[in-house]
């Protein structure tokens, strides 16, 4: 299950991010502290040019030769700073690098120009004691860039340096951090396809329990569902044996019929209502599986009169050859929650079980009613109704009542069980009063 | 041969029932585990097939009751239950033949026709009485290998004598072992049968014990 595109490792995602602030947090501190620098060092140094030009100011007031003096360059920085001291408009003193054109035009205050020599130079310009003598000092501005570079050089090397160390330390301590993960896929890598045995790590850190015991809960889950479904695989492969067995039989006995016309017919006869049985037992059991996997729409709603009218319609003919009363007493419709064709089904089981477990000539009423503004569906029948041990075992898969003769499924009961469980439908079974077989009671929630 | 046969699966029952009788046995279908074991105590039957998952009471339970009472019938145990233990347990309990539906009906036969073979100590197939040799599988006899054609009942009688071979039986013994149920039997009948086969086969082949019964020698070529 990998997302394409994305970092798939926890480990590569954690270091990347920490690495990332590390470094935006060292520059985010280094453009602050150089800004600060700057600001810092542009006040120094522009103090230093105004102390500077007031030295050359009080010196010029002492000098009186008319010669313009070239002072000598004392340090390596000299060809840097630069200045001229006019007299009347006169240049009367200069630094060995400064022309002889003013460095600057204003009558003072700080200037950055752009000098004939192509550099930028920071300039002060100041007036003397008495108002004829004009002092230009500058600075190239080149030195106060290196002094900041110098400056964030300092910041930056150690970031440099420090990323590939911080890099390892940090993939270490995520790796160390994230081991309990990585036993724990390990652990899971391990296992069969089927095991399902809760995980159990040592040392479970807190943040990893509830994904751990979600996990366990899972395999509960899947466990029971799996064995669910075995149990149902095996019973469903035990009971489809039989009515195959008995077509096996019956198309051997019409093959060594011989001249016997009537056993051959009889055999034949036999086979096809087996296979009938075969078919409606795969049928049963192909809906059982269907209901138990797939989640079914609770939010409809149908007419329970007209569904049991449509069943008991298709059912009739099947009681009319029995002999059997089959009656439907639903005076108004009646809409409940569920899907049509599963309530339909539902209702078909009920009316057909009772039809079938009932002797020819027996009576089935099916009743549709309000209780309390709970809808009631009401099958009963006058058969021979069931013992409190038997409707006990009701809904057990293939379970069918001994002695019976009928040729059903087994299956019905855990049909409507289940459907009724999907609308939240309450199933109750009993005697019924009126007719003396069974009667099955199937209560709807009430319906706002 | 007079099988009993527990079946509550109608449409099986019936085939079964259908099929065997083709093969030439003689079946009574019960379909509930009390009518088994009731029929099975009253006894005549060369063997029964049993299915395990009977009404009112199971097959297993049938069975070890059955063992219980020193009723030695073999059972075959025909049933869906295909799980090794319930074999192991079937058979354990005394099945003598355990078969998972469904199943051949010519090999039921066969299985059926050895569990009576061997439960009357009898090794091979066919049977030997002297210059008569009685094949049951193909229900053929035949004397000094010429085929003698005789009728069901008469097979059938001679079938009994022979596995009893050196064994008296009584009149009523073979007819219990030879008519199934809602038969009317004739108080003569098995003496005409008996005539007619020392007519078709050999005069001294049955021989009669006054007021006890009827026998066949046996002798040592019978294996």
């Amino acid at each position: 299950m990998k997302y394409p595109g994305r970092p798939t490792s926890l480990q590569a995602r954690l270091l990347i991010l920490l690495l990332g602030l590390v470094t935006l947090v060292w520059l985010g501190a280094a453009l602050l502290i150089w800004s600060d620098a700057r600001h810092e060092l542009d006040e120094l140094l522009d103090g230093h040019l105004a102390q500077a030009a007031a030295l050359l100011v009080v010196q010029q007031t002492h000098a009186e030769d008319d010669e313009v003096a070239d002072a000598p360059s004392l340090h390596k920085y000299a060809p840097r700073v630069a200045f001229q001291v006019f007299h009347d408009g006169q240049l009367v003193m200069r630094s060995a690098n400064a022309g002889t054109a003013p460095m600057s035009t204003r009558n003072g205050g700080f200037e950055t120009v752009q000098l004939a020599d192509g550099a930028q130079w920071r300039v002060f310009v100041t007036r003397g004691a008495q108002r004829d003598v004009l002092v230009v000092v500058g600075e190239q501005t080149d030195s106060r860039s290196s002094i900041l570079w110098a400056v964030l050089r300092s910041m930056l090397l150690p970031l440099i340096l420090a990323l590939p160390l911080l890099g390892l330390g940090g993939w270490w301590a995520v790796r160390q951090g994230l081991a309990p993960l990585r036993q724990l896929s390990h652990l899971l890598g391990q296992r069969r396809s089927l095991a399902l045995e809760p995980v159990d790590l040592p040392n479970m850190p807190s943040e990893m329990q509830p994904m751990v015991q979600a996990l366990n809960e899972l395999f509960e889950r899947i466990e029971r569902m799996v064995a669910s479904e075995r149990r149902f695989t095996a019973d469903a492969a035990h009971e489809l044996r039989t009515p195959i067995a008995a077509i096996r039989t019956q198309a051997q006995v019409a093959l060594g019929a011989g001249d016997d016309q009537a056993q051959r017919d009889h055999a034949l006869h036999v086979t096809l209502a087996a296979c009938d049985r075969a078919v409606h037992l795969v049928e049963q059991l192909l809906l059982l599986a269907r209901l138990e996997s797939v989640p079914v729409n609770r939010s409809s709603s149908t007419d329970l009169r007209t569904v049991a009218r449509r069943v008991a319609a298709d059912l009739a003919p099947t009681a009319i050859a029995r002999h059997q009363a089959l009656e439907l007493d639903a005076d108004r419709p009646c809409r409940v929650v569920g899907d049509e064709m599963l309530i339909g089904v539902l209702v078909r089981n009920l009316i057909d079980n009772a039809m079938r477990y009932s002797p020819d000539g027996a009576r089935v009423l099916v009743r549709v009613m309000t209780e309390a503004g709970k809808t009631v569906l009401r099958v009963e029948d006058s058969g021979p109704g069931m013992t409190e041990a038997e409707m006990s075992r009701l809904g057990e898969r293939f379970y069918r009542v001994l002695g019976s003769d009928q040729p059903g499924s087994g299956l019905g009961w855990s049909i409507v069980k289940r459907i009724g469980d999907v609308f939240g439908v309450k199933l109750q079974t009993g005697r019924s009063s009126s007719l003396g077989g069974l009667a099955v009671m199937l209560y709807w929630p009430a319906t706002k | 041969m007079r099988i009993l046969l527990a079946e509550d699966d109608t449409m099986l029952g019936d085939g079964l029932r259908a099929g065997l009788r083709q093969l030439g046995f003689l079946v009574d279908w019960v379909r509930d585990g009390v009518a088994a074991e009731r029929e099975l105590a009253a006894g005549g039957y060369a063997a029964a097939v049993l299915d395990l998952g009977l009404p009112l009471k199971d097959g297993l339970e049938v069975l070890q009751t059955l063992r219980e009472r020193k009723i030695a019938t073999p059972v075959l145990v025909l049933t869906a239950r295909d799980a090794v233990p319930d074999r192991v347990r079937g058979l354990d309990l005394g099945a003598d033949d355990y078969v998972v539906k469904p199943v051949d009906l010519l090999e039921l036969g066969a299985r059926l026709r050895s569990l009576v073979r061997r439960s009357h100590g009898q090794m091979s197939e066919s049977l030997r009485c002297g210059a008569v040799l009685l094949e049951p599988a193909s229900r053929q006899v035949s004397l000094n290998g010429e085929p003698v054609p005789l009728s069901m009942r008469e097979f059938d009688l001679l079938h009994v004598l022979f596995l009893n071979a050196g064994r008296v039986l009584s009149r009523e013994q073979l007819e219990q072992q030879l008519y199934s149920w809602g038969y009317e039997v004739d108080s003569n009948a098995i003496e005409v049968h008996i005539h007619h086969l020392r007519r078709k086969l050999l005069p001294d082949l049955i021989q009669t014990v006054r007021g006890v019964g009827y026998t066949v020698p046996r002798t040592s070529e019978s294996a």
